[in-house]
């Protein structure tokens, strides 16, 4: 920091200062995080020394009947992964018209309408594009 | 609450808008069947429509959205550059295999996105603006390398610039964040405020900005020691879009360079003047160097842009006038120069089993002489050699430095071009002298495995229309400036009064 003090940085300190709550907020996030990490594991039941058979079996939902299917290696179809995407796409460009929303009214002007139109045209193109390519079938 | 609406110049505009609705249609047009193969045509009807438009506010120059956007005759005449080369690729992309592969309509809408983003840049006076057009630029290209889907070298292109160009946006938001700390202002007339304002003179909040943002840019416009990525990814596009890369994206992100650091940082210009100076330099030696022992010609031009970025940094350095106008004057001249190469190489790669390799041209000169004339004018105009638009960029250029008391950098320039003749002559050498002692065209090749992607995909590409013309035409334009340069000097010398006049 002395560097910058000598080079007449009366602005340079201040921009660095405001960096400080970044710094807390991380430290706090870390150290919360962590202690919430550690407790699960600190009072939480202990593994037997040795896994079996039984004790895997235990730590399930339905400790009896056949394993429990979906296992961590499970697979998603891509097409889930796609209307996910599509969904977040247009469901954050509608937010856009929130704003346009709250001032309408006020705002009384054509210029506004004009804009609010040209914005669901642009999305109205986006979706005929997605439906005609075929995204939204379900296969 | 009180509304104001913003006035809108939509005189000014209307090339944007041009733009967007032929994105839109383009995209549509793809997913119909009755106009499925309409792409191409729309996407030139689009491009003239706004270079129209665009001509139309030629000289009558005007601050928009609120000082986001300025369109004077530098930004049109930037934007102009890179419509012209986006023409070049429509044309060179007829049959194309990544045009067939991503979809046509696709791969034209995202081709007219990225100059939607490029004419952006070119009239960008607010950092937001600046980094948005930035972005609109970048994205499709980053796309469009990837389109040829089933070349390994392709998809890695796409990937190589994708991860260095996010590299170099990040770089630059955050010299742009650096100068919106210290100065509190994001247009450009703002910053140059705030730092004479606050007092920031030699600041090193504002140095590390300058720093920051000048790699951004240099990233995108592949100047030494930031370049790395330039011969790879050049090489793994599909051809019309590296021709498109080259000039382009160079043109749009050397008329924010000229625009950000005069408008912004012209107070700065003794601490990013030599730095400036230096890089250029550096990229002379190593992009003339690098190419020398490149047998690919799409790896050999990557590095020769290298180089030519480094010539064109020389106009920034300046800052002046007869600076920014013989850069203009030099991308003018570039553009057409690359695109004769371009065209050319497109062919050779579609009827030749050599794809871009140096091979693929030998012989040229008595098998397709319509095609081996344009290449030799484009080599020997990169070289600078007079009586093409080449030459007469290079001395503008020089002239430009040695009237800004960089003449060393001048000496750079010669000494780069004395290199480069090395590398441009042995194309030409390859294309007049060799015989053809290989098979180049025509017949398969007697080769255990050979792919389908190694055959040629069409015999007679070397005599198609769509690359002929366009082969001919930009070396037929490369000379014409090369002796009757007036009309390119009016209309570079325009852009440069629009920055200082």
């Amino acid at each position: 920091m002395s560097v910058y003090n000598s080079v007449d940085g009366h602005l340079f300190l201040p921009v660095l200062k405001t960096y400080l709550p970044i710094l807390v907020f991380a430290f706090l996030g870390l150290t919360v995080g962590g202690i919430f990490a550690m407790l699960n594991h600190l009072l939480g039941p202990k593994k037997p020394a040795r896994e079996t058979a039984a004790s895997r079996r235990q730590g399930e939902p339905y400790e009896s009947g056949i394993p429990v299917e979906p296992t961590k290696g499970l697979r998603f179809g891509v097409t889930f992964y796609l209307i996910a995407m599509l969904f977040i796409l247009f469901d954050i460009e509608v937010i856009f018209l929130y704003p346009i929303g709250v001032i309408l009214k006020d705002a009384d002007s054509v210029f506004v309408l004009g804009e609010m139109i040209t914005f669901v045209v642009l999305l109205l193109v986006a979706f005929v594009y997605v439906w005609r390519k075929g995204a939204l079938d379900w296969r | 609450m009180n509304f104001n609406e913003p006035h809108l110049d939509y005189a000014g505009i209307s090339p944007l808008i041009a733009l967007t609705v032929g994105i839109c249609v383009v995209l549509l047009s793809a997913v119909f069947k009755p106009t499925k193969r309409w792409a191409p045509g729309l996407t030139t009807i689009a491009l003239a429509a706004t270079a129209g438009l665009l001509i139309w506010q030629w000289d009558d120059p005007k601050t928009l959205i609120t000082g986001a956007l300025r369109l004077d005759d530098l930004a049109i005449s930037i934007s102009l550059i890179s419509i012209l080369t986006a023409g070049f690729c429509v044309v060179l992309s007829l049959r194309e295999r990544a045009t067939e592969e991503a979809g046509s309509g696709e791969y034209h809408s995202l081709l007219l996105g990225s100059v939607l983003g490029m004419v952006l840049l070119a009239q960008a006076t607010n950092l937001v603006s600046f980094f948005v057009a930035l972005e609109t630029l970048s994205i499709p290209l980053y796309i469009l390398c990837a389109t040829n889907l089933r070349r390994e070298g392709s998809l890695e292109s796409g990937l190589k610039y994708l991860i260095v160009g996010s590299i170099g946006s990040a770089t630059l938001l955050y010299g742009m964040a650096f100068l919106y700390g210290g100065t509190g202002a994001t247009n450009f007339a703002g910053i140059a405020d705030g730092i004479a304002r606050n007092g920031l003179d030699g600041d090193p909040l504002i140095l590390i900005g300058i720093a920051m943002a000048a790699v951004g840019l240099a990233f995108k416009t592949s100047i030494a020691p930031f370049h790395q990525w330039t011969p790879d990814v050049y090489q793994g596009a599909p051809t019309p879009i590296t021709a498109f890369m080259a000039v382009a994206t160079k043109a749009a992100a050397f008329a924010v360079f000229l625009r950000f650091f005069d408008v912004a940082l012209g107070s700065q210009l003794d601490d990013w003047q030599p730095a400036l100076a230096a890089l250029a330099a550096i990229s002379i030696v190593v992009g003339n160097v690098g190419a020398l022992g490149q047998d690919s010609l799409k790896r050999m031009l990557g590095y020769s842009g290298v180089a030519q970025a480094g010539y064109m940094l020389g106009g920034v350095v300046v800052l002046s006038e007869s600076g920014t106008s013989s850069l203009v004057f030099y991308l003018a001249a570039y553009a057409f120069m690359n695109l004769a190469a371009f065209a050319v190489i497109v062919g050779r790669e579609r009827e030749t089993i050599f794809g871009d390799d140096i091979r693929a041209v030998r012989g040229l000169g008595t098998e397709r002489p319509l095609l081996a004339w344009p290449l030799t004018i484009s080599m020997l105009a990169l070289a600078g050699l007079p009586a093409t638009a080449g030459f007469i960029g290079k001395l503008y250029l020089i002239e430009a430095l040695v009237e800004g008391d960089y003449t060393w950098l001048a000496v750079f320039i010669a000494i780069g071009t004395m290199i480069s003749l090395a590398y441009y002559l042995r194309v030409v050498a390859a294309m007049w002298m060799r015989p053809e002692t290989e098979v180049a065209s025509g017949a398969r090749p007697v080769i255990a495995g050979a792919s389908p992607e190694a055959d040629p995909v069409d015999p007679d590409a070397g005599s198609r229309w769509y690359i002929v013309g366009p082969a001919l035409l930009a070396a037929a334009v490369t000379v014409f400036f090369g002796i009757i340069p007036q009309p390119l000097v009016e209309f570079a010398s325009h852009a440069g009064a629009a920055l200082f006049g």
